[in-house]
């Protein structure tokens, strides 16, 4: 699910959760969190709406940041800030 | 001669394929390590009630005998030149292939894992990982027993609460209750990862006093002070550690080698099942790195799919799951979702723990395909329905289940 790219300063990596509801994009979220270094920015794709909430509930509990949630013709588009490791 | 078929694995995905498959038209080969196939789900029951089920038959009397079955392990598999070496040096050529090898356990992913899971045991690795589990439970008098995944990809979604159920249920038939503190952690944000499951399940989990730690994403686990740690910076002392390993795709070499994750998992198409940019190669079955849950149900369902695919005529996996869920106390319930549909607020019953417990001696006959007809009706009639537009969820009331 995840396509890391080199087209911006620090690593970015996106991550295609599209389709996932069960167990849902938290899944591959947590993986590429798993992965990640502070500093990094994780671009998740999503099309459960449950994502909304989750992420946000992610970000309190791990002290990440939530940089924007957008809907972009049905596809969830959230890019986070690890900034805690 | 016909369409060489290779199929890498023989679990209920490849051995559904194989016998799927037309033998006017197909040549079909399974490869697999072993000879023997598991019933997967019978760990659980190992590991929490010391059942002892015919949990394994012999592979090749699962097969029809059209197809050939190779007890040898895939180790390089050549997308370019259409190859398969496996450890013994044998090379396999193939018109199409399909890997259906499943994930393996790699407790070395987490620190100390690998010596709480020599020492307790643990009920997703093999029969004797599970009897150990059961012989820890057996040994257990009260204290703190922790149960939960220590990676977020797991072998059936409700597994990790199943066993958290069950390990309730028995320190309660034994007396152990008052002197026993039950944890359940998870890196998801509520104890099931789907939200509407998680509103069935969840408020049971409450009622019986399990503790629920969300977010607990498994760090490392320190055996000389009985700790959990989290990456979330949480930590969890425990008496008897139920931990469920993290899992990787088989090993086996891919040429070209992009075709696989950062944990061995083979990129799918989620719809097509085959294999990223190659024709005529498909994933199905654990070892795939779709977007839905590891279980039997998908391995299966994908099994059909491919085999439509290899006949030529056009298919599109649904992404559906339907995975059975013990609860305890003899009751159960169904996980049923699709790429289309989300999950639905199934509630438990006595009957749909029986159908569980049923699927025990089914699952042997539908490996031969001969009951097809009779899966085909049942998934259509317990089909989750489309998400609405509003993304609402649907209730328990409009769903058969």
């Amino acid at each position: 699910m995840d396509e890391t790219t080199t087209q911006h300063a620090t690593p970015h990596t996106v991550v295609d959760s599209r389709g996932s509801s069960c167990p849902g994009p938290i899944t591959d979220l947590t993986l590429a969190y798993r992965r990640s270094k502070v500093g990094d920015i994780i671009e998740l794709w999503a099309t459960d709406p449950g994502v909304r909430p989750d992420l946000q509930a992610w970000a309190r509990k791990t002290g990440n940041k939530v940089v924007s949630v957008d809907d972009e013709d049905g596809k969830i588009v959230a890019v986070l800030e690890i900034v805690k490791r | 001669m016909g369409e060489r078929v290779v199929i890498v694995g023989g679990g209920a995905g490849g051995t559904i394929l194989a016998n799927s498959l037309d033998p006017k038209r197909f040549d079909v080969t399974v490869l697999a390590s072993s000879p023997v196939h598991l019933f997967q789900p019978a760990l659980l029951y190992v590991a929490f009630t010391g059942a002892h089920p015919r949990a394994t038959r012999d592979e090749h009397r699962l097969l029809r005998r059209h197809v050939r079955f190779v007890q040898d392990a895939a180790t390089k598999v050549d997308l370019t030149d259409k190859v398969v070496t496996t450890s013994s040096g044998a090379r396999f050529g193939y018109d199409a292939i399909v890997v259906a090898t499943g994930m393996a356990p790699d407790p070395s992913q987490i620190p100390g894992l690998a010596e709480v899971d020599a020492r307790f045991g643990d009920y997703h690795t093999d029969l004797a990982q599970a009897e150990k589990l059961w012989s820890s439970l057996q040994a257990f008098n009260g204290g703190t027993i922790a149960v939960g995944q220590a990676s977020p990809i797991v072998k059936c979604p409700p597994s990790p609460l199943e066993g958290a159920f069950l390990a309730e249920e028995l320190v309660t038939r034994r007396g152990l209750r008052e002197k026993t503190r039950m944890v359940f952690f998870t890196p998801y944000p509520r104890a099931y990862p789907s939200a509407p499951m998680n509103e069935v399940v969840e408020p049971i989990m409450r009622a019986r006093g399990i503790e629920i730690m969300e977010f607990f994403d498994v760090d490392r686990i320190e055996p000389e002070t009985r700790t959990i740690r989290s990456i979330e910076g949480d930590e969890i002392v425990y008496d008897l550690p139920i931990v469920i390993p993290p899992f990787v795709g088989a090993d086996i070499t891919y040429e070209p080698c992009d075709v696989v994750n950062e944990d061995r998992f083979l990129i799918t198409d989620k719809e097509t099942l085959q294999i990223k940019g190659v024709d005529r190669a498909f994933a199905i079955g654990d070892g795939s790195n779709l977007p839905t849950s590891k279980a039997g149900v998908g391995a299966h369902l994908e099994a059909k799919a491919v085999a439509t695919a290899l006949a030529g005529r056009p298919v599109r996996f649904t992404g559906r799951t339907h995975c059975p869920f013990d609860v305890g106390y003899g009751r159960g319930t169904f996980v049923i979702g699709s790429y289309d549909a989300p999950v639905v607020k199934a509630r438990p019953s006595r009957v749909k723990r029986l159908m569980k417990m049923a699927f025990e001696w089914i699952y042997w006959i539908s490996l031969s395909g001969v009951i097809e007809p009779v899966f085909t009706v049942y998934f259509k009639l317990t089909a989750p329905k489309p998400a609405p537009a509003s993304g609402s969820v649907p209730d328990s009331s409009s769903s058969l289940t």
